[in-house]
């Protein structure tokens, strides 16, 4: 997994070969990139890089995912991401529209948390 | 900590509330009240379409560009890996670009083979003693009737969440009989429900700002069996599509 090492700039497609990433105009909403700042919740271990520029079509269940392999969450722990720390958005739910809905400052805050299994 | 949990009280209280902006959203929701007492339960169904079709069932989430869900069907072998082909373009993304491993559809699955298209899905909010906690019941049929069986209910679950409650030790989508109808409904046990509450609850705390118990469960465990908790419910302001202008306190 390629990741970028500067923890705060946004972070630059690498595979996108027929589309030039800076031009906007020629990108699809879903390719737009917001920035999102992770944190943590609890015992969950802080992520080293925390601000991510993420495409506003990436469902949270992707960004989830993410989240718990950079971890290395096992098999067995369950990963929760609020926003507002009021509400798990949906898995399905794109980034972009809560960043619309719920962003500030430029940016959507996320807080994840992790927990043992269900039951 | 008592922070929480959720006594009855509250529970009715939360579910009023909740209720107000179901009705406003036209969410569905009612309230069903046992006769001669103020207990009661939270109600509502929904049609969830299972066959493989580009459109999910996002009713009311706000999320409309999302890429096409292929349907996880159980004996599909090819599905099982590689969903994301979708949202290939994320792959350009070097931060967030793991497409090699099992990054499972969210499309619903279907039930059966030659099973209907359409399920009609049944959810009631109860509220536990003995946890002190709101708890999911549901029950779904086929369009012909047929009720799911236990099996087809897990294979409905969403991907987010079925790995990890099919790995743990006691089943957390059980079989129960339901406390006030005495029929048989799906249950989503509530024993972790303190454990994803407690970051809400305690930043609310931090933060002196109230939150809805149930509305704030909901959200979490919804999705899980299917359930959809619009964005709107959470939303006091939603302004019009305008990055960087802060919308929520805090």
């Amino acid at each position: 997994m390629k990741m970028s090492d500067n923890a705060e700039s946004p972070i630059e497609t690498q595979k996108e070969e027929s589309q030039p990433p800076s031009d906007e105009s020629t990108t699809t909403d879903d390719k737009k990139k917001i920035d999102v700042l992770l944190k943590a919740v609890g015992n969950t271990p802080i992520m080293k890089t925390k601000k991510w520029a993420v495409e506003r079509g990436r469902t949270i269940q992707s960004l989830s995912q993410f989240i718990s392999r950079f971890l290395k969450l096992d098999g067995s722990e369950q990963l929760f991401i609020y926003v507002n720390q009021s509400f798990a958005p949906s898995p399905d739910q794109d980034v972009g529209v809560l960043f619309d809905c719920f962003g500030s400052d430029g940016k959507l805050i996320l807080h994840y948390c992790k927990s043992q299994a269900w039951g | 900590m008592s922070c929480c949990v959720l006594e009855e009280e509250d529970f009715r209280r939360c579910c009023l509330l909740l209720l107000q902006r179901s009705e406003q959203l036209s969410d569905g929701w009612s309230w069903e009240a046992v006769q001669g007492s103020e207990e009661g339960y939270l109600r509502k169904t929904a049609l969830r379409p299972v066959a493989p079709s580009p459109a999910r069932d996002q009713t009311g989430s706000g999320s409309d560009s999302g890429p096409p869900a292929s349907c996880q069907s159980c004996p599909d072998p090819q599905g099982q890996e590689k969903e994301e082909e979708e949202e290939s373009g994320l792959g350009a993304s070097s931060d967030i670009a793991e497409d090699d491993e099992e990054d499972e559809d969210d499309g619903v699955c279907t039930v059966s083979e030659g099973s209907s298209q359409v399920l009609q899905y049944e959810y009631h909010i109860l509220h536990s003693c003995s946890y002190a906690a709101p708890v999911l019941y549901f029950r779904a049929f086929t369009q012909e009737g047929r009720s799911l069986s236990l099996e087809e209910v897990w294979s409905s679950v969403h991907p987010n969440f079925r790995l990890r409650l099919q790995s743990s030790p006691l089943n957390t989508i059980t079989l129960q009989e339901h406390p006030l109808l005495g029929q048989p409904f799906f249950m989503l046990h509530p024993c972790r429900t303190e454990e994803f509450m407690r970051p809400v609850l305690q930043a609310a705390q931090e933060q002196h700002r109230p939150v809805n118990y149930v509305l704030s469960w909901l959200s979490v465990v919804g999705p899980v069996v299917g359930l959809d908790v619009p964005l709107k419910y959470s939303t006091q302001l939603c302004p019009a599509a305008a990055p960087g202008s802060s919308t929520q306190p805090g």
